[in-house]
């Protein structure tokens, strides 16, 4: 009898291990983000990603949603999958995205699904950066649109996107946002413009 | 010792052991997975040019469409490989990856810095291996013989990519 308990406690053990094991990596779900994380107005990112000093959780989960990711002295990358009011980016919404300068050499917004892939579409409208905002005249006060369908000035299609999320790199990022991100980071907004059926 | 107790050892035993197991064994895996995704077609130590990043042409999870890649798939089994590569007019990078998807390695390929030079060149190895038969002089170890070698460089025009193309026959991967 005291056999078969310590059995049963540890299938369901090892059940259970390998569930929380896979949900933290983000094999199911997003994953979860535990310790190093950093949090500049709701972008999210963690100093120890693409570095030996990640913990198992961290690595796991970068492995499965972020591959080859560049360490912090490199690029640094900022993730966020809700608007300024919290509510959940989503295909069915046009959003304003505007900032200002960015503490890096380079910088870019890119927008990816639910499955971290680029959305399924055409649109040849997958990010917004430093070159665009150059291109459109001022890289101190930018903006672009997301939507569905193509919008004028600086857009980002999220046709076929679902739920999504934008990521900010910042390539050769300055050394006040290594020290100090959430004082240094003017972390750009995304302002909901509207929502619709999808057609 | 009671049943219940015996049950509940088990379980915390059983937990702990199996979800440190399933974590640590992923980024391995999946790494594994990604390295014969993308070298599937290529030959070891040989750059291969990754197509312009499209949502139809991307193999990994998010790839950057602003940035030209070129990957080389290393295997330090039979010794040191030294890699060369071109700088670059723009952002650029030459980074490492180790079997664990550790970024062991980051350089910068930006011609516009001061301290730039035509072409960056490492020579990777394994801890323990003869690196004194190269001349180069910036070493970066690894645990195990499975890396990677990434090329970023920006090109988010078409041009821009050829341009960066162009650089593959001048860049060098490959056993010292």
């Amino acid at each position: 009898m005291k056999i078969v308990s310590g059995l049963v406690g540890l299938l369901l053990g090892a059940l259970l291990g390998v569930g929380t094991a896979l949900a933290a990596a983000g094999m199911v779900g997003q994953g979860i983000s535990l310790g190093g994380k950093v949090d500049a107005g709701g972008w999210h990112s963690d100093w120890t990603i693409g570095s030996a000093s990640a913990n198992p959780w961290t690595r796991a989960r970068i492995a499965r949603h972020g591959l080859l990711a560049l360490n912090k002295d490199e690029a640094v990358y900022f993730t966020k999958a809700v608007d300024d009011a919290g509510d959940r980016l989503t295909q069915s919404c046009t959003y304003k995205v505007s900032g200002g300068a960015m503490p890096a050499q380079w910088w870019s917004i890119t927008l990816y699904n639910a499955s971290s892939y680029l959305p399924d579409n055409s649109d040849n409208a997958l990010s917004f950066d430093l070159t665009d905002a150059a291109g459109a005249g001022d890289t101190g006060a930018w903006s672009f649109t997301v939507s569905p369908e193509e919008a004028q000035g600086g857009w980002v299609s999220s046709n076929n996107a679902g739920n999504f999320d934008l990521t900010l790199r910042l390539y050769k990022p300055d050394a006040d946002l290594l020290a100090d991100p959430e004082a240094t980071l003017a972390p750009p907004s995304i302002e909901k413009l509207s929502c619709g059926e999808v057609t | 010792m009671r049943l219940p107790v015996i049950g509940i050892t088990a379980f915390i035993i059983g937990f702990v052991a199996v979800h440190f197991l399933v974590l640590n064994a992923l980024p391995g895996r999946i790494m594994s997975t990604a390295r014969e995704r993308i070298g599937g077609q290529v030959p070891l130590h040989t750059w291969q040019m990754s197509d312009r990043i499209t949502p139809q042409t991307q193999t990994i999870v998010r790839p950057s469409p602003d940035l030209a890649y070129a990957i080389c798939v290393i295997d330090l089994s039979t010794g040191p490989v030294e890699i060369s590569v071109p700088t670059w007019p723009e952002y650029g990078s030459l980074s490492v990856f180790d079997a664990n998807t550790d970024n062991v390695y980051a350089g910068s390929l930006d011609a516009r810095l001061p301290d730039a030079s035509g072409a960056r060149r490492i020579l990777v190895a394994m801890e323990g291996q003869d690196t004194y038969t190269s001349d180069i002089t910036e070493i970066v170890t690894v645990d195990s013989p499975e890396a990677l070698a990434l090329i970023r460089r920006l090109a988010p025009s078409q041009g821009l990519y050829d341009a960066a193309a162009a650089l593959v026959p001048a860049s060098t991967c490959g056993p010292v």
